[in-house]
């Protein structure tokens, strides 16, 4: 009878499984990684205990800088982004080109009054992200023009949430007419954001 | 690496074999990358979400006429009226009772108002019906607002309201401040 020769081998773990599965997680992972874009102005928010999370829901966020001036950043879906461009346009009577409201759709925050929204829609790419309003939009007993991107924001879409993002220099006098402003139009609930302190 | 030599023990003695080659690549520096990505990947997306504070605005009266008609018990609240350069003020009077003296000063620290608000609670007859009023003034700025109503939900102050301040303490504050 034959000697059953033990046979050469090595140890060798097998890494192709676990190669597929990182591979899969990665794409997944770089997929759905949303970056934050940096902001217009560079914004301190001031701390809190708070715990919770800025939710994914659809959101418009509002930004308040050092010196009282107001950005808007509306809703990141397109269509609806357009649909808010018509209604704005619709009240204060002015109507736009398609190449504007695609740039609209890509814009990041808008911090001009209405009057100066259509200089700055035609403004190239570059310049318009690179721009930084001298006056913000507009907010006081007057002139609401920000309450008045978010009531049209609400009237596309009422389920839209709203955060506001203030710098921690901001004036309180502007933060109260922006309150004031949001309960004029019966909008009370939203999300002040803050960033992360432990507890005491 | 992830292979682990097998001396073979039934070699027969010095006779050189030319090696059987198994084509292998060897993967380990690919997972180990793979791996890192990974894990960067998921601290960005869960790290890039801000905190919130939820805030709940009151709804403006329908009629302007029509006060509401919750009267809160001077010993059972406090009004706290946030001024310039990070100062806050405190007082439990009306406007008959206060002046200079009673118009408290303390500031944002956790032996400054927090002991302030905890000792005016613990003296409120009704400490459930205990009320914080906030009162920031035209000089205040965000922050303070935000570290107060921060400050309600540590001493977890359910009942607190938000107003302006009112013109005769706006006038002792000013004296207060020196203007």
């Amino acid at each position: 009878m034959a000697r059953v020769k033990p046979k050469r081998h090595n140890i060798r773990v097998d890494m192709t499984a676990m190669t597929d599965v990182s591979f899969l997680l990665l794409t997944f992972f770089i997929l759905t990684a949303q970056f934050a874009k940096p902001d217009v102005e560079t914004i301190t928010t001031p701390s809190s205990i708070s715990q919770k999370l800025l939710p994914d829901a659809s959101l418009m966020t509002i930004l308040s800088t050092t010196d009282g001036k107001f950005y808007f950043t509306p809703v990141e879906n397109g269509t609806e982004r357009i649909a808010l461009l018509d209604k704005m346009g619709q009240k204060y009577g002015m109507t736009f080109t398609d190449k504007e409201k695609v740039n609209f759709s890509n814009a990041q925050s808008i911090g001009v009054p209405m009057s100066q929204l259509k200089g700055f829609l035609d403004l190239p790419d570059a310049e318009r992200k690179a721009y930084k309003s001298p006056t913000g939009i507009p907010m006081d007993s007057t002139k609401k023009e920000l309450i008045d991107w978010v009531q049209q924001s609400l009237a596309v879409n009422p389920d839209y949430k709203l955060a506001i993002k203030g710098d921690v220099e901001t004036k309180y006098p502007r933060v109260k007419s922006l309150f004031e402003g949001l309960r004029d139009i019966d909008y009370l609930k939203f999300w002040l954001i803050t960033s992360q302190e432990t507890a005491q | 690496m992830a292979e682990v030599q097998v001396k073979d023990s039934s070699g027969k003695g010095g006779k050189v074999r030319s090696k059987k080659q198994v084509p292998h690549v060897d993967l380990t520096p690919m997972v180990d990358l793979a791996f890192l990505l990974i894990t960067f990947f998921m601290l960005v997306t869960t790290f890039n979400k801000p905190n919130v504070m939820d805030l709940g605005l009151p709804a403006k009266p329908k009629d302007p006429k029509q006060q509401p008609d919750t009267e809160i018990k001077l010993s059972n609240s406090i009004s706290l009226i946030i001024g310039k350069d990070n100062k806050i003020f405190y007082h439990q009077q009306d406007q008959a009772g206060l002046n200079d003296q009673t118009l408290l000063e303390t500031n944002f620290d956790r032996e400054g108002i927090r002991q302030v608000v905890e000792q005016a609670k613990a003296r409120a007859a009704n400490k459930d019906l205990f009320t914080v009023i906030i009162k920031p003034t035209d000089d205040a700025i965000y922050k303070n607002f935000v570290d107060m109503l921060d400050e309600m939900a540590i001493t977890k102050n359910e009942r607190y309201g938000v107003t302006d301040v009112k013109p005769w303490e706006l006038a002792i504050y000013k004296r207060k401040v020196g203007e």
